[in-house]
């Protein structure tokens, strides 16, 4: 009996034991990890217009779709390119470059003088308090993974008469502007 | 409340109390109809069912409020049935505001709230209906006493058998036992027959086994009746059936035990003595000529009648009552129930019953259902799953030709082929047509459904408004969109509103008019064509047209200039433009016309038309055309600019190929010369600011809504197609002149044209410029 609490008895950890090497040695088992806590990344879905790269945050995109028949609707407000018919349901879909001071005249795109959309052209269906809404861009960048402390918050009135610049965000030399739906598509 | 039920089941509730409730406030609306008459026991044994129901069912959905009132309901209502207590004008305000506070308590708990107010408003309404009513008047002596009826039969009956046999009684209705032996193979539909034959004669006390063996394969039957009719009509009801009538004999009371039976009213008294003593007199020889079938009683009834003048002179009618003469129907009896307000009649009785204080004045509810369902007969749907079944075959054989032609491949296609394909398709057509048309059968509802809800309604504010009004209500079967019923009713609750409050006058003004007292406000409803027509009218004062004129240009709707020219319709159509009744033009105009812009809104929402007529003096109607159905509509497909837009073709009056030299310009605004009128004229291209292209003639489309007409210009025209209109949803509410988005087939999004915003738009234009 006594045999057997020996042997467990070296198996305890002692308050005075001296375990460092055994503490290098876990470390040392991965020692990519960081001491300070991981910082929880945000998706975004990044997107063109004109020459500059966008993004929003991805759980506000519903989906992305190729550019269908646009039917222009008469005497709206220049920002609505005109309506789109997605599977039986009737959307709005919007050029949000007009808001952001990208171009001065909204582009001809629906009706039957429209051309053909550019290739790269694709709508977003957005989620947003009103129901959902279609914004025309001009080029699915892709999905980026931004950290908080990659985005900075955009000086106040950066573009725009109203601030649906929400951020900055900064990965690798590349700069995304970071959209706030709601406020690029209140009307 | 409880939460733990889905949101479904909560839905089912709410459509399955709806129900009830509809079928609650039919039998209160017919018993209110019927105030001053003796209340059908029938009638009232339903509502005791409904509310007993409706216990039932919120109980099983933990709808505590509603349970509880319910409850309380029930009690009343049994008390009621039972006869321990007289249904009165106070007894039969409490069932209907009890049916207002079931509404809203629904209202909330589809809501999925628990507002305090309406929890204390229940609680005050349970306690209303407590202390309901006193008690009958005691019967000293049991009239079933007099009865002769074997004692073990009488053990068997219900408490509330009992009641209605001693009820009879005492009124005297003949009561006779009809025995019928039927074979035990099909009893249930003899009895069934013989209790449908019944019915129209008198009441149906009891049904008890007879105690006399019905042969060895039969069972018989001793249904208790008290006719209605005398005992020939009795017989000649009977006929054909196994049943053999036996009258019950009713002894007459001891002179001392007699007041106590009669109407307690000592006014009432005198008459009924009057009326007993010539209903004696005449009923003897009535009682004589009974015939074959009567020995027994005229026996009886002779022996009754010599009692007679010895008990007269004390007492009112004595046994007389037993006698099975139509006379035994008279007034006597109505007194009895009237009570003191006999005198007054249906609604007016109720705008004299003071409301009791501190009750909370009904809020103004819509009058909207609260659940989204339609009742569908099986025999529909049956017909429905089978043109699936035949669209599956007919997919099965485009399959096979599809299979067909791929492996063909290169081989050019047979003539014979493209005849099959053909074929298909025109099979395909049809049946989808089929199928399109019993879906939107099934979405049919009768407008019925609305007019009982506005009954109620106006029985309310007749009470409120201090008005006696007669609610005449026809069509009510004619069938209409759910949708269409459903958005429907808003507008005609102001509609009959206005009529109430304002259309019709108060009693006193009508008889100084030489007009009956009583004003009249009709509901009618009829089907014309692909339209159903809904009038709302009332014989009341009429609309004052210079009174309509001078409000108009008070608030500068109108110039001076346009109001001389207008006709005397154009005049009365102003009633309906926004802005026209205010607060205070409601008085200033005797309060026509409140709010007439909404209600002509929502008709417009709805593809409908709506037209006044009225006439000093003699009172006002509301013409409101309505398409039978919205969800499938067809429309003019039109052209502009290279644009596509489909017009509702309800609203499109006629066509016309106008060379650009026809068309005119009256103070530089466009206008065309149709067959001597002058047409109001708009190019659809200019007022979308489309880029014009040159044409060499115009098609315009006349769209009339109401009396207004204008002409719109098109470019082209590409027929007629059915389309289901889709709305533009919130974002693009604010878009004007669209009323929502179609699909014509090549996936091309079409849009919808809004007649109504357009008329107004041109209206609007013309007003501007003049």
């Amino acid at each position: 009996m006594s045999r057997f609490e020996a042997l467990l008895d070296a198996f305890f950890y002692r308050p005075d034991e001296d375990v460092s090497g055994l503490l290098d040695f876990a470390a040392g088992s991965d020692g990519l990890a960081p001491r300070v806590l991981e910082e929880e990344p945000t998706e975004y879905l990044a997107f063109r217009l004109e020459t500059e790269c966008y993004a929003v945050p991805i759980l506000t995109v519903r989906e992305i779709c190729k550019v269908p028949l646009l039917t222009e609707i008469p005497r709206a407000e220049p920002q609505l390119l005109g309506v789109m018919n997605l599977r039986g349901e009737l959307l709005p879909v919007y050029d949000i470059k007009l808001r952001l001071r990208l171009s001065d005249v909204p582009p001809l795109v629906a009706g039957p003088d429209a051309g053909l959309p550019p290739k790269a052209a694709r709508i977003l269906v957005l989620k947003t308090q009103d129901g959902p809404a279609g914004v025309w861009v001009d080029s699915v960048a892709g999905v980026v993974r931004l950290k908080p402390s990659m985005v900075e918050l955009s000086p106040a009135g950066l573009r725009g008469d109203r601030d649906c610049v929400a951020g900055l965000g900064r990965k690798g030399s590349q700069l995304y502007i970071l959209l706030d739906p709601e406020q690029a598509l209140a009307p | 409340m409880t939460t733990q039920h889905g949101g479904k089941a909560l839905a089912e509730f709410v459509a399955e109390a709806t129900e009830i409730l509809d079928a609650l406030g039919r039998d209160l609306l017919a018993l209110d109809e019927a105030r001053d008459q003796e209340a059908d026991p029938e009638r009232i044994n339903g509502i005791f069912r409904a509310a007993h129901s409706l216990k039932g069912l919120s109980g099983l959905f933990g709808q505590e409020r509603i349970t509880q009132l319910a409850h309380a309901a029930e009690d009343l209502l049994d008390r009621l049935r039972l006869g321990r207590l007289t249904l009165d004008d106070q007894v039969l305000d409490a069932l209907v505001d009890a049916l207002d506070t079931f509404q809203s308590l629904l209202g909330e708990t589809s809501r999925g709230e628990e507002g305090d107010d309406l929890t204390r408003r229940t609680r005050a309404m349970e306690e209303r209906l407590a202390r309901m009513g006193s008690p009958a008047p005691p019967v000293e002596e049991d009239p079933l006493e007099r009865l002769e009826l074997d004692a073990q039969v009488r053990a068997v009956f219900t408490e509330y058998e009992e009641h209605r046999l001693r009820e009879n009684v005492r009124r005297g209705v003949a009561l006779w036992r009809v025995r019928a032996a039927f074979d035990l193979t099909d009893f249930d539909q003899g009895l069934a027959d013989l209790n449908a034959r019944l019915k129209p004669l008198g009441e149906v006390i009891s049904t008890l086994p007879s105690s006399r063996p019905g042969g060895a394969t039969g069972i018989a039957f001793d249904l208790i009746f008290g006719a209605k009719v005398d005992a020939q009509a009795l017989e000649a009801g009977l006929q054909g059936t196994p049943a053999e009538l036996a009258p019950l004999v009713v002894r007459p009371p001891s002179g001392a035990d007699v007041a106590p039976v009669l109407p307690p009213a000592d006014a009432v008294a005198p008459r009924t003595k009057r009326g007993g003593k010539k209903k004696g007199t005449r009923a003897r020889p009535l009682a004589l000529e009974a015939g074959p079938l009567q020995p027994l009683l005229s026996a009886d009834t002779g022996a009754t009648t010599r009692d007679v003048p010895s008990e007269t002179t004390s007492h009112g009618t004595p046994g007389l009552v037993a006698l099975p003469t139509s006379g035994s129907a008279g007034p006597p009896r109505m007194r009895t129930v009237a009570g003191p307000s006999s005198t007054t009649l249906g609604l007016q009785s109720a705008a004299s019953a003071p409301l009791p204080a501190g009750r909370p004045r009904p809020e103004e509810t819509s009058l909207r259902s609260l659940t989204q369902t339609v009742r569908v007969d099986i025999g529909r749907l049956d017909g429905l799953i089978n043109m699936v079944g035949e669209l599956l075959l007919i997919k099965a054989n485009l399959q096979r030709l599809a299979e067909a032609s791929r492996q063909d491949g290169t081989v050019a296609l047979s003539k014979l082929f493209g005849q099959e394909l053909s074929r298909e398709t025109r099979q395909l057509e049809r049946k989808l047509e089929a199928l399109q048309e019993g879906l939107l059968e099934a979405r049919m509802v009768p407008v019925g459904q609305v007019f009982d809800k506005l009954a109620r309604l106006v029985r309310r504010i007749a009470r409120e408004a201090g008005k006696e009004i007669d609610f005449v209500s026809t069509g009510g079967e004619v069938e209409l969109d759910k949708l269409i019923v459903e958005e429907l009713s808003d507008p005609l609750m102001h509609l009959i509103r206005n009529a109430i409050d304002h259309g019709a006058e108060g009693p006193e003004a009508r008889l100084s008019a030489g007009k009956p007292r009583r004003a009249v406000v009709r509901l009618r409803a009829e089907q014309k064509g692909n339209h159903v027509l809904i009038s709302v009218s009332d014989d009341g004062s009429g609309i004052d047209e210079a009174r309509v004129r001078e409000v108009a240009l008070s608030r500068g709707l109108v110039t001076p200039s346009q109001v001389s020219e207008m006709t005397r319709r154009e005049l009365l159509n102003l009633i309906f433009l926004p802005g026209f009744s205010t607060r205070s033009s409601v008085s200033a105009l005797s309060g026509r016309g409140v709010g007439l812009d909404v209600v002509k809104n929502n008709l417009g929402n709805l593809s409908g038309i709506i037209d006044v007529w009225s006439e000093r003096g003699k009172g006002t109607a509301f013409h409101l055309t309505l398409p039978v159905t919205l969800a499938i509509v067809r429309a003019l497909v039109v052209g502009v600019s290279g644009r596509t837009y489909a017009v509702p073709l309800n609203s499109v009056l006629e066509i016309l190929a106008v060379q650009p030299h026809d068309i005119r310009t009256v103070e530089r605004r466009e206008v065309l010369d149709l067959r001597g009128q002058t047409l109001p004229f708009l190019r659809l291209g200019r007022l979308f600011h489309l880029p014009e292209r040159e044409v060499n003639r115009h098609f315009v489309v006349v769209v009339g809504l109401a009396q207004q007409r204008l002409g719109i210009a098109v470019d082209e025209l590409f027929g007629q197609q059915d389309i289901v209109t889709k709305p533009l949803g919130g974002r693009l509410s604010a878009v004007k002149g669209i009323s929502g988005a179609t699909d014509l087939g090549n996936r091309r999004t079409v849009l919808v044209l809004d007649v109504a915003e357009l008329l107004e738009e041109g209206i609007a234009q013309e007003r501007r410029r003049a």
